[in-house]
């Protein structure tokens, strides 16, 4: 099978400001992988070509990079399921971190928003003598964090990493919910103090980009919005974020449909003073939007009506809430 | 064809335009509309964030609904298409069959039971999928040959791909770009075209959102793109009405208007623009409104 | 220049080393780890099934972990150390538990077990089958926690000896391309294995005898090299490991008349005989005509979806991905693969080499525990245990000296060694070509079933091999990164470890553990229930010697599972 690999390449030996294209026409069978592909580049043709990659079965992590676009391992992406209709293949080095060499990216912002959020078991007494005495099904539920390989492939494809590299990033945060979910560790209260500033949970913007790239299935979003609700659940609501969830969840309640106005209202803290104060600057830039809005007609019905059957509706909600 | 209508929140609220342009596309497509009247909030992803029961449990009392027309749901939101794909996902996975007997138990009282069988479609899929773009064509009286559009689709019509059934419908990763040629516009292609608007942060980390709307509008602006076009007015939402404050945040220029999907292909069907809404949008459309005037018939 | 100086350096951040660097630092040394990829991409990662031990607090005894382990190395490993090893299990397994490790539980929240190979009792505690994952991610944790010093992508290019003591290495910083001399009061060599050596290997790239090659270079004897271990269930594409666990959990051995051909060749432990015993029958099936393309089955349907889902997830997703098979449905082809190297650096019970101030753990070094053939899950245990008795002992013996004092210009050597990869660059030959030729023939040679005939072609090509190596050259001759002049190294070091494999095998005159010769086909206790051991004096050829095993309560017997 022919196939050109369009690849991203960078040398700042040569000339550090210049991120170029190189394109290498390849003959290979027909169960080769993209890293197979990037091997015989680098083994035969063009030995300068740097990456890394080890294990050639998706258990080390190494080879994370995009393939046409999307992050992914090189290792179990296999040619014939990316090669495009012109017979080529997209090959860039993971984003949102810088490059160093071609399909090299420096990982260190990656390792230090792990080592943020403390990725160990912490407890408060003494260790027990022999093991901890631990639920089956509680380690069962926490393989699919621990299947973590840190192959930084969310973190790539992260929109918020894109505009934000403050973010911990969804990796860190699947990590912290493992611990989390562990009942050996016993500094959820100081995780979740953590977690709900800025750079932690809230700034999700839930799109769904790592759960989509993750290769081992660890739904880090998911994980993100279980702490959520657990923060919320320890009675720490005094966020946009809390004051959001909890917001929308009562107009559906009362409503059935939202009602954008008074969902922004209870985000704000509009009628809690204190809320509304560490929101003023927010508010204030809302008048402009929300003027915009009127004058083009753009704004929600100042009347929300309740739908046909919200007595049902709220029945449901109370139901869950038991 | 006749579809259970789905309108979702927004077309009715923040959005208000685009619920009459469905409508009139709609009658001129033939595609007849039993409106969903009672049927809740999908959830948005929100609800489902606190608790995921509780929103399969609204999910499938709408799919119950649309069960009983014997009928599907049209969608006009990615994001509603997006969650309710997700939740039907649980609903019918047959590993588990005892997650919609316990999802049922909550519709009984309203004398609702969802049985599994309905489809959830987004305007977008059916008009790509159960017109087919070429019979779409033949109902265009005008081709917009002038524009330059670019595809921005909203993250729940893109991910996660285990809901959207991309392997039987391979097309769906293409239908905006498809839609976009038939009403003779040329595509602006960009990597930005499935990633985040940045609406869910708008509230949370202003900055941040506006930041993902200032990228994406303008890199298309600099790709030479006349106007966006998107399949989610939550997206548009952010796209549009927060393109002044991205302006500002980012110190450059942008001027893009953001179309909702149907009020491009309502263009081509020879609607006005004023029939449409777009004197409503934040970001004026005054330049399309002119190319579209001026623009070909079919 | 910038000075560089430790107590300890532990070459290698797999599990050994960062359990060595964890123990070394606790006992109070100024530790630091030198490592060429990041810990979490070492190879240990890819241990699937788990680990065993003896836990007395229900009713098991290490006595019989030991017997085990014994009966399992063919009565070459010394029985001393094994002893040391299994008494030290258990609270090695409750240590890891400690740092976080989600090991899988009974029905009373307590540490459960598996069932693994050459062992009646179940005592190999796992998670899943990712126990090497999970074991290595959760030291990694504790490096982060007690954040001992790490040269992260730092490649060793040789030992530094003085007055015939180890104390430092030269090691060259991947990102800038610069040399650096580094001074150690002692050095731990973790390393890894040797399966680069072949072709194809279940071994990660990365692993490419690089402790074997350095500790050769300055003379410290290499061990039962010969003790090459093939496991049993391999996939044909990529060679890439299918744990043993799915048979502890119960999967069969089909050959291609359906039947479970271990009854013949093992009777009682069936497909969980020790893992010689399997690979040698599994070839025999496939020599014998019984094969599917040069392959067995191995048969996981009546397991269950659930079962295969849960416990055995990571091996279902590489049979889906690499070999297009799902294994709830349908069984999939298996063939003996190059695993895992039970020979090594020569240590004692504490990880010393014959050299003060050089000490060796995991997979690279061989105390002996595991002799003539390993038990599987016995390896993960050996890392642990032996990683933290060498980082305990090197940082004792850190305290009692001086830092032994060496000239800078002592990396000139090295400096002339990368001068000279660089000026060969015309010549047209590449690593990678000389590699495969290298793992093709010791695939061909040193596999399985082995004879002299065999042995000899194997070893002739490894010579011309190297001979081909003095003349290789660096095309890439850049400072960043430079991945070219990295596998230049470890092709030296590979060549060297092969050469030792082809001696020992020659040497053993004998068929014992892994190495099984169709020539000599039966085990010779009288004379050859010895260690093979050799060493690199300078000369042309390396030097062959022998050393006795250490055997403590188990008198050698006839070994049939």
């Amino acid at each position: 099978m022919k196939v050109k690999l369009d690849v991203g390449r960078y040398n700042p030996e040569a000339d550090e400001n210049n991120h170029f294209r190189e394109e290498f026409e390849l003959e290979v069978e027909d169960h080769f992988t993209v890293l197979d592909a990037l091997m015989q580049i680098r083994d035969y043709e063009d030995p300068s070509l740097a990456m890394r990659c080890s294990c050639r079965a998706s258990i080390c992590g190494s080879c994370a990079m995009k393939v046409n676009g999307t992050s992914g391992l090189a290792c179990n992406t296999k040619i014939i399921d990316v090669i495009r209709k012109d017979g080529s293949v997209k090959v860039d080095p993971a984003g949102n971190l810088p490059v160093v060499k071609d399909l090299v990216v420096d990982m260190q912002p990656f390792w230090n928003k792990m080592r943020e959020i403390k990725p160990y078991i912490q407890v408060k007494g003494p260790e027990p003598e022999a093991e901890y005495i631990a639920p089956q099904q509680s380690m069962l539920d926490l393989v699919g964090a621990v299947g973590c390989i840190m192959c930084g492939a969310c973190y790539s494809d992260c929109t918020v990493l894109e505009v934000d590299n403050n973010f911990l990033g969804p990796a860190a945060l699947a990590k912290a919910s493992r611990f989390i979910d562990d009942p050996r560790d016993e500094m959820d209260a100081e995780r979740f103090a953590q977690l709900n500033q800025y750079t932690g949970v809230w700034d999700c913007t839930r799109c769904m980009a790592c759960v989509e790239v993750c290769p081992k299935g660890v739904f880090p979003m998911d994980r993100i919005m279980s702490i959520r609700d657990k923060i919320m659940n320890a009675g720490m609501k005094n966020t946009n974020g809390a004051r959001h969830a909890e917001g929308f969840a009562s107009i559906i309640k009362n409503y059935g449909t939202l009602d954008e106005t008074q969902l922004v209202i209870k985000t704000f803290g509009v009628f809690n003073p204190i809320v509304a104060l560490s929101n003023i600057k927010s508010l204030f830039g809302l008048l402009p939007v929300a003027f915009r809005a009127f004058r083009k007609k753009k704004l929600p019905p100042i009347f929300h009506h309740k739908i046909v059957g919200v007595a049902f509706i709220k029945k449901i909600f109370k139901k869950l809430e038991a | 064809m006749k579809v259970a209508f789905y309108p979702g929140c927004v077309s009715k609220g923040g959005c208000p335009e685009l619920y009459p342009a469905t409508l009139k596309i709609c009658e001129k497509l033939g595609i007849e509309l039993d409106e969903l009247e009672g049927a809740s909030c999908t959830g948005s992803g929100v609800l489902q964030e606190k608790d995921r029961l509780l929103g399969d449990v609204l999910n499938a009392r709408t799919f119950a609904m649309a069960e009983q027309k014997n009928l599907p749901i049209m969608t006009i939101c990615s994001t509603c298409q997006g969650v309710m794909a997700q939740a039907n996902k649980r609903l019918t996975d047959s590993d588990h069959p005892e997650y919609l007997e316990q999802v049922n138990s909550f519709l009984k009282e309203e004398g609702l039971e969802y049985k599994g069988t309905t489809v959830i479609k987004h305007i977008l899929w059916i008009l790509v999928e159960d017109f087919g773009v070429d019979k779409v064509k033949t109902l265009f009286v005008r081709q917009l040959t002038d524009l330059k559009i670019a595809p921005f689709y909203g993250c729940y019509i893109v991910r996660p791909s285990w809901a959207l059934d991309f392997e039987d419908n391979p097309d769906r990763q293409q239908s905006l770009e498809m839609l976009i040629e038939a009403v003779g516009a040329t595509v602006v292609d960009f990597d930005g075209k499935t990633r985040c608007c940045g609406f869910p942060l708008l509230t949370i980390n202003e900055k941040n959102s506006v930041s993902m709307v200032a990228k994406h509008t303008s890199t298309v602006q600099e790709l030479g793109a006349d106007a966006m076009v998107t399949p989610c007015p939550l997206c548009h939402l952010n796209l549009d009405g927060y393109q002044p404050k991205a302006r500002k945040q980012s110190g450059v220029s942008i001027h893009m208007p953001i179309l909702h999907l149907p009020q491009l292909i309502g263009l081509a069907l020879g609607f006005s623009p004023t029939e449409m809404g777009l004197q409503r949008h934040i970001v004026s459309t005054e330049a399309i409104n002119k190319a579209v005037m001026e623009s070909n018939p079919v | 220049m910038a000075v560089y100086q430790h107590d300890v350096i532990v070459v290698g951040a797999g599990l050994a080393g960062m359990r060595a660097t964890l123990a070394a630092q606790e006992a109070g040394a100024d530790v630091a780890m030198i490592t060429k990829v990041h810990p979490v991409r070492s190879h240990s990662n890819a241990a699937q099934g788990g680990i065993n031990a003896a836990l007395e607090s229900r009713g098991d005894s290490w006595d019989d972990h030991a017997y085990n382990t014994v009966k399992g190395s063919d009565y070459l490993g010394d029985q001393d150390a094994i002893e040391i090893m299994c008494q030290e299990a258990g609270s090695a397994v409750l240590e890891l538990e400690h740092m976080g490790v989600i090991f899988n539980r009974d029905e009373d929240g307590r540490l459960g077990t598996r069932h693994f190979g050459g062992q009646e009792v179940a005592r190999t505690f796992f998670v899943a089958d990712i126990t090497g994952q999970a074991l290595l991610h959760a030291l990694y944790e504790q490096v982060m926690k007690y954040n001992p010093r790490v040269y992260e992508e730092w490649f060793v290019t040789s030992l530094v000896v003085e007055d015939g003591k180890c104390c430092g290495v030269v090691a060259l910083e991947l990102m800038t391309g610069k040399l650096h001399l580094m001074k150690a009061k002692s050095i731990i060599l973790a390393t890894g294995g040797t399966g680069r050596c072949f072709e194809p290997s279940t071994n990660g790239l990365v692993v490419t005898a690089d402790g074997q090659g350095l500790a050769y270079e300055i003379g410290i004897p290499l061990m039962d090299m010969e003790m090459v271990q093939y496991h049993p269930t391999t996939l044909k594409g990529n060679g890439v490991l299918m744990t043993e666990g799915a048979r502890g959990e119960g999967a069969y051995l089909l050959n291609s008349e359906g039947e479970r051909f271990m009854k013949t060749y093992a009777p009682n432990m069936m497909e969980l005989a020790s893992r010689d015993v399997v690979s040698r029958s599994e070839q025999t099936e496939i020599n014998e005509g019984r094969g599917i393309d040069g392959c067995v089955l191995l048969d996981l349907r009546h397991l269950g979806r659930e079962l295969i889902e849960t416990k055995l997830a990571y091996i279902n997703e590489v049979a889906l991905d690499f070999a297009n098979i799902n294994l709830a449905e349908e069984p999939c082809p298996i063939r003996p693969g190059n695993h895992y190297e039970m020979g090594g650096i020569k240590t004692d019970v504490h990880g010393l080499t014959s050299m003060p101030g050089l000490y060796a753990a995991g997979e690279c070094a061989n105390v002996s525990v595991h002799g003539g053939n390993r038990l599987g899950a016995n390896s993960l245990l050996d890392t642990v245990v032996f990683g933290k008795r060498a980082g305990i002992h090197a940082a004792g013996y850190s305290k009692q000296i001086e830092q032994i004092n060496v000239p800078d210009s002592i990396i000139s050597k090295d400096e002339e060694r990368i001068k000279s990869f660089f000026d060969k660059k015309s010549n047209t030959d590449t690593p990678a070509t000389i590699r495969l030729a290298m793992g093709q023939a010791m695939n061909e040679g040193l596999a399985v079933f082995r004879d002299e005939a065999g042995m000899q072609a194997a070893y002739k090509t490894i010579l011309e091999l190297k001979d081909r190596y003095k003349r290789l050259g660096v095309h890439d001759t850049g400072k960043i990164f430079n991945t070219n002049l990295l596998f230049a190294f470890e092709l030296g070091f590979m060549l060297d470890t092969a050469e030792t494999i082809c001696v020992g095998a020659l040497a053993r005159k004998e068929s014992r553990g892994a190495h099984y010769r169709t020539d000599m086909p039966d085990r010779d206790d009288e004379n050859w229930m010895k260690h093979i051991l050799v060493t690199n004096t300078g000369k042309d050829l390396p030097v062959v010697s022998f050393l006795p095993v250490n055997v403590t309560r188990w008198e050698p017997q006839v070994r049939s599972y």
